[in-house]
């Protein structure tokens, strides 16, 4: 049995895993401070690629200035209030709000495709119409949800509502499907009922694998949410990177990119995180 | 207590018929192995015993009653999938009684946990008496081994207090050794407490090792549907040769089906139950 690195059955030791797992973030910043270091070099007005100083500074300015169609702040107010008014809170919080509501209407999602899998009823009801509904590409909606719904915060929502949704109504709808079916009859030989087979046998078995499937999604809410700022709104994250785009702004737009990946990290790891401690019974496959 | 109708059963289109006017009378108190090959029918007399399946024709009717839906009367050990994974060994022993006597907003009642308190002693119990240690009972379904997981499926089923115990091959993936044990505990649970037992399994010597009472179900054409081959009575009390010939009679009523006559003809093989002893 062969034991080379393209082997099924290596065992890279401990140490090797370390580097190996953070060689391509190492080699990406390496070239990219590269790129700016010659661009600069031939062109020190050079604002395709700024360099760390100069994405530092404007993230700086970012974290603890108002943003340009605010009051200014008084620069001798602490750092915390500084930071409270500053263009990057105004802008995480306008984002995590819209992101919040989004996370919390997916919920009734995950009922519907809990009751559609297990009352044939419901399910002869929906499951046609939302397989259909699946197929609409969310983004080709947009010009009508700014029509129906104006370009309010209301669209925005509907955006990611209509995006994710029928992906997390056919997910808890398959779910439901896969608990076998001894669980639902033993339930019922032991005295529950209908609505307690539901609620206390199925759905507590598929939660856990619903917020994996919510955890999977969370790029695709961030992306309806970043589409709709893009295009219609006055404050958020995306809002702000697609302004800052008219003024060839990379030393703030490159931060925010990566400040909007690790908070979306951080989400994901307390999903999960959150996942484990509630359902300490759950292994992942 | 437990009545089968002149029950047939088929699935599928075109229907493909499984069970083919089945008549049966099950006493209360008796320990009933259905035996048969792989695809005879004996999971589905299973459940349309159970209720989570309804005849094609025929009724099944207990205490004269018919009972469409699982429930508290029948309880229910399946071959895998016996314990919810997301409920420890102690709460899936009391899951039954709490689902009855407990509503939503009694949990934050006095009385709620001292009832509690007295369910989970009661479930240490049969804990103890399946021979498990007072430590498992933190433990969930999947930390369990499969002979440990079936064992707690018996005490759950029998801490509602079912008057029928319906069991699917529920030792089939067990090891030779644990699957002795639990023949030995189920047969135990059965004398002490008296509760009509009917026990599906593919396994001839496990019957007869179990049993008052051996149903063979078998085809006597492979286009048809499986008929009652055999209705034995097993002693009390067998010697080892009887067993063997027990044994015999049973592997042949349930391979050679062809040669068994049609029930509806005189001497059929559900008129004559065979008494050995």
């Amino acid at each position: 049995m062969s034991q080379g690195i393209l082997s099924i059955h290596a065992k890279p030791p401990r140490s090797l895993v370390v580097i190996l797992s953070w060689f391509l973030f190492g080699a990406g910043i390496l070239a990219y401070f590269y790129t700016a270091e010659v661009r600069h070099r031939e062109n020190p007005e050079d604002r395709v690629t700024p360099t760390a100083k100069q994405m530092a500074q404007g993230m700086f300015d970012a974290a603890l200035k108002p943003a340009e169609e605010d009051e200014q702040t008084d620069a001798s107010q602490s750092f915390v209030n500084r930071f409270l008014s500053s263009m990057l809170w105004k802008d995480t919080k306008a984002t995590s709000k819209r992101f919040g509501i989004a996370m919390v209407l997916l919920l009734p999602a995950v009922m519907l495709g809990l009751h559609m899998g297990l009352f044939p009823y419901i399910g002869a009801f929906f499951l046609r119409f939302v397989l259909f509904f699946d197929k609409i590409v969310a983004l080709s909606l947009l010009p009508i949800l700014f029509i129906a719904f104006g370009i309010d915060e209301l669209s925005k929502i509907m955006l990611i509502v209509i995006g994710v949704t029928p992906t997390i109504i056919l997910d808890a709808f398959n779910l439901t499907k896969g608990v076998p079916n001894e669980q639902v009859v033993k339930a019922f030989t032991l005295g529950a009922a209908d609505f307690d087979v539901a609620y206390r046998v199925v759905l507590k078995q598929i939660w856990p694998r619903v917020l994996n499937s919510i955890r999977l999604n969370l790029k695709a809410v961030m992306l309806f949410l970043f589409a709709g700022e893009m295009i219609a709104s006055t404050d958020g994250l995306a809002y702000r990177i697609a302004l800052l785009r008219r003024h060839m702004g990379m030393d703030v737009i490159i931060p925010y990119v990566l400040w909007v990946a690790v908070l979306l990290f951080l989400v994901d790891l307390s999903m999960r995180m959150l996942n484990k401690w509630l359902h300490p019974w759950f292994r992942e496959a | 207590m437990i009545s089968i109708d002149n029950i047939s059963m088929a699935y599928g289109s075109p229907p493909r018929t499984v069970l083919d006017r089945i008549d049966l009378e099950i006493e209360e108190g008796e320990f009933v192995c259905v035996l048969g090959q792989t695809g005879c029918g004996k999971s589905t007399l299973l459940r349309l015993i159970l209720g989570s399946e309804q005849p094609t024709s025929g009724r099944v009717l207990i205490d004269g009653k018919e009972h469409k839906q699982p429930d508290r009367m029948r309880g229910y050990v399946p071959q895998k999938y016996s314990l919810f994974p997301d409920r420890t060994v102690l709460d899936n022993i009391t899951f039954g009684p709490e689902l009855c006597e407990f509503r939503l907003l009694s949990r934050f009642t006095p009385a709620y946990y001292r009832r509690r308190n007295e369910l989970r002693e009661e479930a240490m119990g049969y804990l103890r008496r399946i021979g498990l240690r007072a430590t498992d009972a933190k433990k969930y379904p999947d930390q369990l081994s499969g002979g440990m997981q079936q064992r707690v499926a018996i005490a759950q089923a029998l801490m509602t207090s079912p008057r029928i115990l319906l069991m699917d091959e529920a030792f089939s993936a067990l090891d030779p050794a644990t699957r002795r044990g639990m023949q030995a505990l189920i047969r135990d649970l059965w004398q002490s407490i008296g509760k009509t037992i009917l026990f599906v399994t593919h396994n001839t010597h496990e019957a007869v090792h179990l049993a008052t009472r051996v149903i063979v179900l078998a085809k006597d054409n492979p286009e048809h549907g499986s008929r009652i081959a055999l209705d034995l009575k097993v002693p009390e009390t067998v010697h080892e040769d009887d067993i063997a010939h027990l044994v015999r009679k049973l592997e042949a009523a349930s391979q050679e089906s062809d040669s068994v006559a049609s029930p509806n003809e005189e001497g059929s093989p559900q008129s004559a139950a065979v008494r050995v002893g």
